[in-house]
């Protein structure tokens, strides 16, 4: 069972999120709608991966990436970005980062969500193992 | 006109002041012919001043005179005639100056109010698209749920599935905005234009096969290789396909021709065409000089953004390519396509 953290302040997204994750059955999902709780939260709850709105109102997703980065224990999780303000034609086809984080551009559907998760932990754990 | 002046001039005994009256026809053409004929009115008057002048002498029995004063009067007529003339020409290339320079400034005005507009559909699709497609995500994921969840039957989930689609659909508007206003980088590469088009009509055969639509290709073989965005060429030649199906909604033929000519305007370019053609109603007159404007659209409300082919236009653009729309004559509307090549080095 993977542990995936949510960090977006719109609670329906967050919500929908999860119980979609937790009904393919193999995530555990929890969620974070103030983005200056979100390094309380990781650290609380070590995700496998985290899941970070860009456009947030009190700090936005680059600034929490930046926060989670200087904190040892969370720095080697793995981050997507959910954006709202790029089009599928900017990412489609292509690598697209931020900070050499991927990022999805909203809405995403959850078999694109749940591909992109596998991607990432994999990366995650082939990099682990490489150490 | 010297004529008359003459007349006068002898008719007056030759008066100084009469002799000003020759300045008049001098005056006139060296402004309105142009400085040859000022010049050539300015010795006829000096050479009528002299008859006149003589003429005078004679009746009073006074003796010949040298014609210093004539060449002098001629000198001075002359000279009158091309200070007009370059005073006309100076009004004249001021004027053609003015002209220019207000075209200049109606084309930069024109510029602004275009770099104006773009600044506000970019700020206004980041904003709707923010506030758009959150909810719309929220939506897709309530859709998304149920379908895992096993709906009861074949009609809930085509509900869902509709619901799902719905989404996309918003989604995609969302996305044309956010192209339209913060477009991209072009990523070149090397790529066959008939392979483009073969590759783009696979993505629209459903919607062709649907509405009964023939596809004729007429191909040139081996066109040279084009550096272009093959994402943004796509999309290009799928909103022509996409357009063109639309104006055909019970059937019709759709033609893509590609072909090779000579580059207008220079003797070694050569430039590579597109006509994509259709069989539908044509454009009406009235559209064809707004058909490429931002949010301009023909179709029913809930049908067209208006974007499509303003985007279309400023990917071509970006390429170095251009686009015309018009009406052919035995019906139905033809886009042609222009991708300008390099010169072909002649031996």
């Amino acid at each position: 069972m993977k542990r995936i953290l949510v960090i977006d302040d719109e609670a329906s997204i967050t919500r929908g999120i999860k119980l979609n994750l937790e009904a393919l059955g193999n995530y555990e999902v929890h969620q974070e709608n103030h983005a200056l709780a979100a390094v309380q939260t990781a650290r609380e709850c070590q995700p496998d991966l985290i899941l970070l709105d860009v456009m947030m109102p009190d700090m936005d997703g680059g600034e929490v990436a930046a926060k989670l980065q200087e904190v040892p224990a969370l720095k080697h999780i793995p981050i997507i970005f959910l954006t709202a303000i790029v089009s599928n034609a900017e990412t489609h086809g292509r690598e697209t980062t931020i900070g050499g984080h991927e990022f999805l551009a909203k809405p995403v559907d959850v078999a694109t969500l749940a591909a992109a998760i596998e991607t990432h932990l994999k990366r995650s754990r082939d990099s682990y193992w490489m150490l | 006109m010297v004529l008359v002046v003459g007349v006068v001039d002898y008719v007056t005994g030759s008066e100084i002041s009469v002799t000003l009256l020759y300045l008049a026809p001098i005056c006139w053409s060296a402004w309105f012919a142009n400085r040859n004929a000022g010049v050539f009115v300015a010795i006829t008057c000096a050479l009528t001043w002299l008859a006149v002048d003589q003429l005078d002498r004679a009746s009073v029995g006074l003796p010949w005179v040298p014609v210093w004063n004539t060449l002098m009067l001629a000198g001075i007529f002359a000279v009158v005639a091309v200070i007009l003339a370059a005073l006309n020409n100076a009004k004249n290339n001021l004027e053609v100056t003015v002209a220019k320079r207000t075209a200049e400034l109606q084309r930069a005005q024109l510029q602004l109010v275009e770099a104006a507009r773009m600044e506000t559909v970019g700020r206004m699709a980041a904003g709707v698209a923010h506030e758009v497609k959150n909810p719309l995500m929220t939506l897709g994921l309530a859709a998304d749920y149920f379908l895992l969840r096993k709906p009861a039957n074949a009609d809930e989930a085509a509900l869902l599935q509709d619901m799902k689609e719905a989404v996309q659909r918003a989604s995609n508007i969302i996305n044309l905005m956010l192209d339209f206003s913060k477009p991209r980088p072009l990523q070149l590469d090397p790529a066959d234009l008939n392979a483009l088009v073969e590759h783009s009509l696979g993505m629209v055969r459903h919607q062709l096969l649907k509405q009964r639509i023939n596809v004729v290709l007429a191909l040139q073989p081996e066109l040279p290789t084009l550096a272009l965005d093959r994402t943004r060429m796509e999309h290009v030649l799928i909103n022509l396909f996409t357009n063109a199906a639309q104006a055909m909604p019970d059937g019709g033929t759709l033609t893509v021709r590609s072909r090779l000519q000579k580059a207008s305007g220079t003797s070694t370019g050569t430039e590579a065409i597109l006509d994509v053609e259709d069989t539908g109603s044509g454009i009406p007159a009235q559209h064809l000089s707004k058909i490429f404007e931002p949010f301009y659209t023909t179709k029913p409300p809930g049908q067209g953004t208006g974007l499509g082919l303003s985007i279309v236009q400023k990917i071509l653009q970006i390429h170095g390519a251009s686009i015309t729309l018009g009406n052919r004559p035995e019906g139905g509307a033809r886009a042609t396509l222009t991708f300008k090549l390099q010169p072909i080095p002649q031996p």
